[in-house]
């Protein structure tokens, strides 16, 4: 039987939860015997066109517009998608912009710094335009699972991949959910 | 159970209960043990049902019913867990967290957040409803209370809180809809308001929306399970209020009320400012060794040994060539019991001396005087009986500084029972809920109490003769209320005010007449004996309790009255004092406020837990003790009735001997017999000369 295929992307977040799956130490040999790592910050694929895959994993909310176009794209090409810690799933710490204008907030990063001296906000056709609000992944396309944690405990992700193996719609028991 | 009430049956989950009629479905599921979460509803709190997480299935209804405000009713099928009920509570649970801002950097680290508990127990693992992402004011304008509405969820047990506990009635909710926010006042500042600093509501608040200034970082000190809770009492002001202490490595993270569990009567947790905050504002140099004072006026630490001994010396120089009334001994009231006891004995048995004082310095047991002058001994009420007075006239009693308690209790009785009340004096501390307050200078208050009794006697003799088993003594000469309005220039309408409260008192069935210190104090004893005559026109409350509350300065005032003042151990005509000792207590800010530093001594030690430094100038040795914090010690309430013990709570700093170990190392020094040589013996002896005046009061 072919091993089912496993991407995870890197939206709006501080790599936490990433940190969080290499945590999993030995058990990652486990999983990784059971299912294939595709495109992931940790294989270091640069390549966005994703191939199908089975499941997607997406840690860090939707900040900009690349962000969006990958949450978007990786949700067609994948069965089931699953919002990996508290940015994801909430929007997480980046939402603290989210009660200010975005032109305040690059003002604030860019111009006003201390140490900043005749800042400008950079704007190219590279750099991905910053949308007004942070949101979490549900908030843009259809989500099957959640994994909260600021980070998620490396057991969170285990059992989420489990289950789905087992072939079941992954829901964390109340024990396992913590927003810390 | 009375006979005529019957139980009625009704089944919850599958399993049949009999419970009281008058009880709620949420009451009576938790007394079964089964298990419904909720937001809004407290144990000291009537109920709101706003927050519909107690949501139940009742009857197979097609609504469900918040369990929290629904009778039971015999027969009633009651299911408190379907897929049903919890995806309606968990969507609940959804709204509250996606309306205002509750990703909170505290809760996830201390866990004292009922809002986040409900998300873990109803596992809502995301949310499936848009946040709002609108901003709500912060208030910190208060050191001691900071408001956040971002994580508000307007549960409105604050506002239940600020009435029902504290009867301030300074919180309410403002605005409308998604606007809606809890408001001080009429939209003021918490500053600006009338708040009492009280602190009744972020004890109940469930989220951190009304947190605590004071050491707000406790909330980065670890989950609850990992802190330690001490139950003991505040000492600061007679009350003798039931408090948690939160203690963590020997840090005082905060103090709670004691709100009982369960469904009880409850107490609610009623503290006020001074036990809930003050008592965290370290404020002062810690004293942490013994110092002695050079010759060129400078201080040097020295050991122990050397400053007891210096001390022993140095008093017993003065006892041998002025007399042993020439000592002086000045003793804090907040102090324990058993230091009070030992500094005593010390001061009496090691130099016959002829004073020993407290330093409150109010003279509040002048209204005693006159009860052992004349007449029984009568005792006084206790102050939990407000709750029962129909009638309650305050003299000069400004409680809002001293026992704060006090004055919230009168303005709930007056403001839920609509009992009448009136003030005399120059502060006006139940405004606006009072009936009357006639404004008068400090020390004229004795004077309409004089016309007062003049004319009650008169209205009373023509209606009915006094009931009371006490005896009136004669009024030197009855006072006209003409003269006594002339006399203080007051006003038309405090004239009739004054007749007024005169009505009203004689109407009364079960009027109480609470006493400020400053009253209790005053010199004119012609008119402490009219004051009591008045309370004993009335009747004695109970069997042996005269009708008056005396409020006290101190936390051990009644105790320090009864073991100096009422004590068998003989003293001296006092002297022009030369020595002295003194042992304080507390923050400076306390101490320094009532302390009179007895002039030019030619020795003076002082016993302290901080630097003293208004002393310091006048004093020669100072010797560190422990804070009332950091030992234990019992202390008598202000009724005289309750004595209570309160355990140490944190470690004294290292090298600091507990008082009495130091007063009884003095005793020994100077060759003196105590009769007790240990902690326990000290306790014991506390145990058989303290006897309270009276059973102890149920608190209401």
């Amino acid at each position: 039987m072919k091993k089912p295929k496993l991407a995870t992307v890197w939206c709006e977040a501080c790599a936490g939860c990433h940190m969080s799956f290499l945590d999993l130490d030995e058990a990652l040999v486990d999983i990784l015997s059971r299912v294939e790592l595709t495109v992931s910050p940790i294989t270091d694929f640069k390549d966005y066109a994703f191939p199908q895959v089975d499941v997607g994993i997406v840690e860090g909310g939707v900040g900009n517009k690349e962000n969006r176009e990958v949450i978007e794209h990786l949700r067609q090409q994948c069965r089931f998608l699953i919002a990996w810690g508290d940015c994801a799933v909430f929007g997480g710490i980046n939402t603290l912009r989210n009660w200010l204008p975005k032109d305040d907030v690059l003002r604030c990063a860019y111009v006003k710094t201390a140490g900043t001296v005749n800042g400008i906000i950079p704007a190219h056709e590279d750099i991905p335009q910053l949308l007004d609000k942070v949101l979490p992944v549900n908030a843009v396309v259809a989500v099957d699972g959640y994994i909260p944690g600021c980070p998620p405990a490396p057991e969170a992700l285990a059992y989420c991949l489990k289950e789905l193996l087992a072939g079941r719609l992954p829901v964390l028991p109340a024990d396992m959910i913590h927003f810390d | 159970m009375k006979k005529d009430i019957q139980p009625v049956k009704i089944t919850i989950d599958g399993q049949e209960v009999l419970v009281k009629p008058e009880l709620t479905i949420l009451q009576a599921a938790r007394q079964n043990g089964i298990p419904i979460p909720t937001l809004c509803h407290h144990p000291a709190l009537s109920e709101r049902g706003g927050c519909r997480m107690c949501v139940v299935e009742v009857d197979g209804a097609p609504r469900l019913a918040a369990s929290c405000v629904t009778p039971v009713r015999d027969g009633m099928q009651v299911v408190t867990v379907n897929e049903r009920i919890v995806e309606t509570r968990r969507i609940i649970l959804e709204f509250l967290f996606a309306e205002r801002n509750h990703n909170c950097m505290f809760c996830p680290q201390s866990g004292d957040c009922e809002l986040q508990d409900l998300a873990y127990e109803l596992q809502m693992d995301h949310l499936t409803v848009p946040q709002s992402f609108h901003e709500f004011p912060v208030d910190i304008t208060s050191d001691t209370i900071g408001l956040d509405h971002n994580r508000c969820i307007l549960c409105g047990r604050c506002v239940r809180a600020c009435e029902e506990i504290s009867g301030c009635y300074v919180l309410n909710f403002q605005n409308r809809g998604p606007d809606t926010l809890i408001g001080f006042d009429l939209n003021a500042m918490r500053e600006d308001s009338a708040c009492t600093s009280c602190g009744a509501c972020l004890q109940v608040c469930p989220t951190g929306a009304l947190y605590n200034r004071y050491r707000a970082h406790y909330a980065v000190k670890g989950h609850p399970k990992d802190l330690q809770t001490i139950q003991t009492v505040c000492p600061l002001c007679g009350l003798l209020c039931p408090t948690v202490s939160t203690v963590r490595d020997n840090h005082l993270l905060k103090i709670d009320g004691v709100i009982p569990a369960g469904d009880g009567q409850p107490e609610g947790g009623q503290l006020c400012h001074a036990g809930r905050f003050e008592v965290l504002k370290n404020s002062g140099r810690r004293l942490l060794h013994p110092m002695v004072k050079k010759a060129d006026g400078s201080w040097a630490e020295t050991s122990w040994e050397s400053a007891l001994d210096l001390t022993v010396d140095r008093l017993n120089t003065v006892r041998d060539a002025q007399g042993g009334n020439a000592v002086v001994g000045l003793i804090s009231s907040l102090s324990s019991n058993e230091e009070i006891i030992s500094f005593r004995d010390l001061m009496v048995k090691g130099w016959e001396t002829g004073q020993i004082e407290t330093l409150e310095n109010s003279g509040f047991q002048n209204i005693y005087r006159i009860r052992q002058d004349k007449g029984p001994a009568f005792k006084e009420v206790s102050w939990k009986k407000i709750a029962e007075a129909d009638f309650i006239l305050a003299l000069g009693a400004v409680t809002r500084d001293r026992q704060p308690v006090v004055g919230s209790m009168i303005r709930k009785r007056i403001i839920r029972d609509n009992v009448r009340s009136a003030g005399i004096g120059p502060g006006d501390f139940l405004y606006p809920y009072r009936t009357h307050h006639i404004q008068v200078k400090n020390g004229d208050e004795l004077l309409l109490i004089k016309a007062v009794l003049s004319e009650a006697i008169k209205v009373m003799k023509k209606t009915a003769p006094a009931p009371g088993t006490g005896k009136i003594s004669e009024q030197t000469e009855p006072v006209r209320v003409k003269d006594i309005v002339k006399r203080l220039q007051l006003d038309a309408k405090a004239e009739s005010a004054l007749d007024e409260i005169i009505r009203d008192y004689v109407d009364s069935a079960n009027p109480l007449i609470v006493v400020g210190e400053d009253v209790a104090a005053q010199k004119d004893l012609s008119g402490l004996r009219d004051l009591m005559n008045l309370a004993l026109l009335k009747g004695l409350y109970g069997n042996d309790r005269l009708r008056l509350i005396v409020l006290k300065p101190d936390g051990n005032s009644m105790g320090a009255y009864k073991l100096l003042h009422l004590s068998d151990e003989k003293k001296r005509a006092p002297a022009i004092p030369k020595g002295g000792l003194i042992l304080l207590e507390q923050d400076p800010f306390q101490d320094k406020v009532n302390l009179k530093a007895p002039g030019d001594l030619d020795f003076l030690a002082v016993i302290s837990p901080y630097w003293p430094d208004g002393l310091a100038d006048s004093a020669h040795v100072l010797i560190p003790k422990p804070l009332w914090m950091e030992a234990d010690g019992t202390c008598t309430g202000l009724d005289g009735c309750e004595i209570a013990f309160r355990p140490k709570m944190l470690d004294a700093p290292d090298g600091i001997n507990p008082s009495w170990q130091t007063l009884m190392a003095l005793a020994a020094r100077a060759d003196i017999h105590l009769g007790y040589g240990s902690w326990d013996e000290l306790r014991q002896k506390a145990q058989r000369e303290i006897q309270p005046d009276g059973p102890v009061e149920k608190r209401r």
